[in-house]
């Protein structure tokens, strides 16, 4: 299993290296100037062209590519002008690796954006996963056992209903109501649980999370209806009730522990798309997460911290991927041992 | 800086998430807006909801119009400040007075009062504008601000005082130099400069700046305040904002609060929600004026879909001013090469109808020309002279035979495309194709300007908009139509219509020769005749601003010089 | 359990042909009785009439075998037995009287009860029929546990001791394997383990060897003849009649929900009275028989339950109808008459019989 992983790893790290690379060619393919949005509206050509060289947009793209990737591995010092580093120490500022580059845009690191952007994404993503997971699974067990009840239907019409709706309308409609109109929560904004301790950290989290998980709840509910639905019809449900098992060690021991395994599946993955950002949700609710910096970042053109961003992105689905199919070994005795 | 906002603005109006930067202000031509409560109350706390993040607070980075007009009443003290009105006249702010030239204009000086101190106690001296004014040199580290100082100091192939050699330092400190007590700072342009003191006000390009606190970009969201106000912790938060408290260091002696910052409020407490809808849900807090929001100000302008909820008491903390933003067609000349036809557009163009679908009196004013009022400048008579606004496809049929054109016309019409836009486009289509036009509408997104630049673009005509960066039609006109500077085989730069006319452009010499202001101003409304014949724009509307404010607010007024945003210098706080 | 054992029945060996009371009537000394069982299916189509008027007995300490073709009702009416139709459509009438208690009138807990303990089964495909995630002695320990308080431990030796006398080698080890660590024929030896634990009266075997390989089938059957000390009584659900040949000492034919002919198996295997019966003997190969022998099989295929022909269910496969006056196959259901002996009965208008022996091959 060891080997496993450290292959599936090698191929992980190969495909962070093709997707920079795509991002950088994706960027470059756009018809903005980038160094004149940045040098602002009367610069003239030259000054446009001082810009782009401090920048590093005036080298052909192989060789950004190729600084891009040096920095990850030994790490780079900005501003990239070596005399000017030279002349002015108090500028400098170091980016050891994996250097993901400078934006020039915030005037920081791209790792100490990502550093500082990624705790509120994996909050927002853990909690969202929680209560996507509780939400889901319960409704779509009910729904699955009292198939064809009004239960049932009841439930399933939520969730298309919730399905039917898109995440931006579901945020604005909380924020206008639940927290202007009625006044049942506060506004939420972004609390580190250092500053605020875990209950103003959950209670802030709580409409951006819960906004985040309805859309995914409904899909969990009606994949868990359908998967439990399935396991229920297996032969080994049968043979479980015909042993004289009480109901619900038959649903819970023997029909969802087989219902789990696709939705682990589908949790890991989903989970790891939300660690890239959840880019409606943190924009409406202004969470300082990976979701907003991709906004920012493309649309100010800042190339270095999207490239960051789909990196880091792009890395937590790989790792997720990894990880979800090392966890079948202990959910499946038949991968643990076949 | 200030054409990519209001793109943004115009983008982001269906969801009443206006991100406007006025760069700079000033000037008569709007009433002042007061809020009519003007018992000042000193203390309390203003809250300030900000719906976009600003991308810097370095004053030399600095080219948002209502963070210019805001930092200049609470953090950065400017040689000059416009007063908090709508006159055009600077007043001494840093400086004991407003400037003296010599030599046509070419030359100006301006020293430091005495007992004027950064927020650590220490002095500012020559050196700090000085060493601000190099700043702006440095295209490969402070990047984006405004740089009209680069070309009037062209001559000195200076590259900013990172990378400078000592020779090209010294002869950086000659052109803009100090003297010896190291008080008086004069600036030897190579051209005269008429409007100088109206640049340094509006603009912070010649702002003094302490060297010992320069780290470059690492100071991009660092403030050392000379205000009234200090950043809390001394770090702006670019998505969150700060809480500005006092700075005790400010000495009012040295100012003329009357004039330039009052400086009520104890604290301000300045809270960034950079989400899409944070401007339209802002506004609904405005509007319920829950205790927590009755101190608080915005920056969000009301959303067209929440005017029917200004009504009752809601409308007594509610102001409609116009802003300094004025929108305008180009005809591409590459194109569109016989003026007859260029003139048929502008008579047929059914504005009335244009401004109603953008949302009527409270979002827009119909313009007669592409200067703003508040330069107080007068309406282009090509424009002006059709008098009722609601277009004439008669007299655009007349004017199209004239040209001897094969009507249906085609026209391809590009804008930046919004659901707003959308309507009002479609408005000028109708208007236009019933005057033997046949218009194609080309709603385009992400880089529009960058798209309508190209001179080899396929548009007849372009939408645009544009505002001053201080109250001079210098940056209005030349920026916009001057094609020398704008004008290369890859771009028309803000010239979008590429159009480059040697009356025009002799006009501009003139214009920047002149020595005195009333003089430069009568030589550019000539030019903007020469437009207006030339029909090298055809205008539309002046944006109007809508605020509301909690009832808590005291001193609510705009001006000219706050960019038509709330004059935060007046601003208080009732306890 | 033990004490469930009758000690005076004895057990009659193997494949007794002829040597045992009538199967049928309403004998008190019958162990289970099934009473005009019906099971149907509520279906958007219709209703699927699965067992329509089902009535057998098995008696104490015998095997009753059930054959048919798939779809004839077979394993419906044995899940009827067990309850496995509560909480389905499916709707359920007739009487299953087990020693004399109706099952289908129990509440459901009482059934849930009996369930395992009283009536077991074990089913066809042993790798579906077990879970995947679970260890085989996890399973098979359950199943003991939900009826005896008893701790895991106990349950766990009890387990060793069921597979151990099953034939698994080296059962305190493999106890801890998994379903898919086990052949296919080491996993029905655990399913009969599962069944046995509890010492049910009654075990009903659906199909046990059909999924197995020929060679594991025999060792199989002759695992459960083994066995057929461990239960009171038994129900082999087959269309093999191989199996039935061996194992049962009755014999209940179905054919599309009902019964077509009940008697020994001696009866059934030698003089079958009911055409499909006689079908159903000339299309099995008999090894022992002459190889240039011609099979015949039944032709066409088993009726649609939700639309069944009119009269006898067979009459459009049936070769003898002619044989048979008038149009009486295809209007009228014939009854359930008595055949050559008092134990043997069938389904059919045919009144000669002597017409199958005639056309009999071999």
């Amino acid at each position: 299993m060891w080997a496993y992983a450290v292959r599936r790893a090698a191929i992980g790290v190969v495909l962070l290296v093709a997707v920079a690379l795509v991002t950088f060619v994706l960027f470059f393919a756009t018809a903005a100037n980038p160094a004149r949005l940045a040098c602002g509206k009367n610069c003239s050509q030259q000054q446009i062209k001082v810009t782009e060289k401090a920048l590093g947009y005036d080298q052909p793209l192989y060789v950004q590519f190729g600084t891009f990737m040096k920095g990850l591995v030994v790490g780079r010092e900005f501003p990239a002008d070596k005399e000017v580093r030279e002349r002015n120490p108090e500028l400098v500022t170091d980016c050891g690796p994996p250097c993901l580059g400078y934006s020039v845009n915030v005037g920081t690191t791209v790792n100490s954006l990502i550093v500082q952007a990624a705790p509120t994404t994996i909050s927002l993503a853990v909690v969202a996963l929680v209560m996507w997971l509780i939400g889901g699974v319960l409704f779509g067990i009910l729904a699955a056992v009292y198939k064809g009840s009004f239960i049932d239907r009841g439930v399933v019409g939520l969730t298309l209903i919730a399905y039917a709706f898109p995440t931006f309308f579901i945020a604005v409609f909380f924020l206008k109501y639940v927290v202007i109109k009625w006044e049942i929560l506060p506004y939420p904004g972004y609390v580190t649980i250092a500053d605020g301790g875990v209950f103003t950290w959950f209670e802030n989290l709580l409409l951006p999370s819960f906004t985040l998980a309805l859309v995914f709840m409904a899909g969990y509910v009606r994949m868990t209806r359908a998967f439990v639905l399935e396991s229920l019809g297996e032969d080994y449900i049968r043979t479980a009730k015909s042993k004289g098992l009480r109901t619900r060690p038959v649903l819970f021991k023997h029909a969802l522990r087989a219902a789990l395994t696709p939705l682990v599946t589908m949790a890991g993955l989903d989970f790891a798309t939300l660690l890239g950002g959840a880019i409606i949700t943190e924009s409406v609710f202004a969470y300082p997460g990976l979701g907003l910096l991709t906004v920012q970042s493309s649309s100010s053109f800042d190339l270095p911290t999207i490239v960051g961003v789909v990196l880091v992105a792009a890395f937590f689905v790989i790792v997720l991927n990894i990880l979800v199919d090392i966890s079948y070994a202990f959910i499946d005795p038949r991968v643990r041992l076949g | 800086m200030k054409l990519r906002r209001t793109f943004a603005a115009t983008a982001a109006a269906a969801l009443g998430a206006t991100i406007l930067a006025a760069c700079g202000g000033g000037g008569g031509g709007t009433d002042t807006n007061s809020s009519g409560d003007t018992e000042s109350a000193k203390g309390g706390t203003l809250t300030v909801l900000q719906h976009f993040p600003f991308e810097s607070t370095d004053p030399q980075r600095i080219y948002y119009g209502v963070e210019l007009s805001w930092f200049r009443r609470l953090l950065y003290r400017g040689l000059v400040a416009f007063p908090m009105d709508d006159s055009n006249e600077v007043v001494p702010d840093l400086a004991t007075d407003t400037g003296t030239s010599s030599e046509g204009g070419k030359v100006w000086s301006f020293t430091l009062k005495d007992g004027v101190k950064w927020e650590d106690g220490s002095d500012i001296t020559c050196e700090d504008v000085q060493y601000g004014t190099s700043r702006v040199f440095a295209n490969d580290l402070i990047i984006g601000g405004p740089n009209y100082t680069l070309s009037y100091l062209s001559s000195l192939d200076y590259p900013g005082p990172y990378k400078a050699t000592a020779k090209q330092q010294a002869a950086f400190d000659k052109a803009v130099s100090c003297s010896s007590d190291n008080k008086t700072i004069t600036f030897h342009f190579d051209k005269p400069w008429a409007d100088f003191p109206l640049a340094a006000a509006s603009l912070m390009m010649t702002d003094p700046y302490k060297k010992s606190f320069d780290q470059g970009d690492k100071s991009k969201f660092k403030v050392l305040s000379n205000g009234p106000y200090k950043v809390e912790g001394g770090t702006w938060s670019k998505n969150k904002g700060a809480t500005l408290v006092r700075n005790d260091e400010y000495d009012p002696s040295t100012d003329e609060p009357d004039k330039l910052r009052l400086a009520l409020p104890d604290t301000i407490d300045y809270q960034i929600d950079p989400s899409d809808t944070a401007g339209e849900l802002f506004n609904d807090r405005l509007i319920a004026n829950a205790p927590a929001d009755q101190t608080a100000i915005t920056t969000a302008r009301v959303a067209p879909s929440q005017f029917p909820k200004i009504t009752g008491s809601v409308e007594d903390r509610y102001q409609n001013p116009e802003s300094p933003y004025n929108d305008y067609l180009v005809p591409n000349f590459n194109r569109l090469k016989d003026v007859n036809v260029r003139q048929a557009l502008a008579a047929a163009l059914p504005l009335n109808d244009y401004v109603k679908a953008l949302g009527g009196d409270r979002s827009a004013t119909a313009s007669e020309t592409i200067v703003n009022p508040a330069l107080d400048f007068p309406d282009n008579p090509a424009f002006a002279d059709d008098a009722d606004n609601d277009g004439d496809p008669d007299a655009a049929k007349a004017l199209l035979e004239k040209a001897g054109v094969q009507t249906p016309y085609p026209i391809k019409l590009g804008y930046s495309k919004s659901p707003t836009m959308d309507k009002a486009m479609a408005v000028i289509k109708e208007g236009w194709d019933k005057a033997g036009f046949d218009v194609t509408l080309a709603p385009l997104t992400d880089t529009y300007y960058d798209v309508i630049s190209k001179p080899d673009d396929d548009y007849d005509v372009t939408w645009a908009g544009w505002g001053a960066d201080w109250p001079s039609a210098m940056t209005v006109l030349p920026p916009l139509f001057d094609g020398r500077p704008n004008i290369s085989s890859t771009t028309c730069g803000n010239d979008y219509g590429c159009y480059d006319s040697d009356a025009f452009n002799k006009l501009v010499d003139q214009a920047a020769e002149a020595t005195d202001v009333d003089e430069q101003k009568s030589i550019l409304e000539d030019a903007d005749k020469q437009l207006g014949e030339d029909v090298a724009y055809i205008p539309l509307e002046i944006t109007k601003f809508n605020w509301l404010y909690g009832s808590k607010v005291t001193g609510f007024t705009t001006t000219a010089a706050s960019s038509s945003y709330p004059e935060i210098g007046l601003i208080g706080v009732q306890q | 359990m033990s004490d469930q054992k009758t000690p005076g029945s004895s057990r009659v060996g193997l494949g007794k042909r002829g040597a045992s009371a009538p199967a049928t009537g309403s004998g008190s000394g019958s162990f289970l009785e099934v009473r005009d069982l019906k099971v149907h299916f509520p279906t958007a189509d219709g209703l699927v009439k699965a067992t329509d008027g089902l009535s057998y007995t098995v008696e104490r300490g015998k095997t009753l075998g059930i054959v048919g073709e798939s779809g004839s009702g077979k394993s419906v009416s044995s899940s009827a037995i067990m309850g496995l139709h509560r909480g389905t459509r499916a709707q359920v009438s007739g009487e299953i009287l087990l020693e004399g208690t109706d099952l289908l009138r129990l509440s459901n807990e009482e059934m849930r009860r009996a369930r395992g303990k009283d009536v077991a089964m074990i089913f066809q495909d042993p790798l579906s029929a077990m879970h995947p995630y679970y260890t085989v002695g996890n399973q098979i320990a359950e199943a003991y546990l939900v009826h005896n308080d008893v701790s895991k431990k106990a349950a766990r030796a009890r387990t060793i001791e069921m597979l151990d006398r099953v034939g698994i080698p080296q059962p305190d080890r493999r106890v801890d394997d998994y379903p898919h660590q086990f052949s296919g024929g080491m996993r029905q030896r655990a399913m009969i383990a599962m069944g046995l634990i509890n010492d049910p009266g009654l075990l009903i075997a659906d199909e046990p060897t059909t999924a197995l390989d020929v060679t594991v089938q025999a060792q199989i059957l002759d695992l459960l003849q083994d066995l057929q000390r461990e239960f009171n009584s038994g129900i082999i659900i087959t269309h093999d009649l191989g199996v039935v040949a061996e194992m049962a000492d009755d014999v209940l034919v179905m054919y599309a929900g009902r019964a077509v002919e009940i008697g020994t198996t001696n009866q059934i295997m030698t003089k079958p009275e009911m055409p499909y019966t006689w079908g159903l003997l000339a299309s099995v190969p008999d090894l022992a028989g002459d190889p240039e022998e011609q099979l015949v099989p039944i032709k066409g295929n088993p009726p649609s339950l939700l639309d069944p022909p009119p009269g006898c269910a067979f009459s459009p496969r049936c070769r003898f109808k002619e044989h048979v006056s008038g149009d009486l196959c295809t209007t009228q259901l014939p009854e359930l008459t008595s055949a050559a002996g008092a134990t043997h009965v069938k389904r059919c208008h045919l009144t000669d019989s002597s017409v199958l022996k005639q056309e009999q091959p071999a």
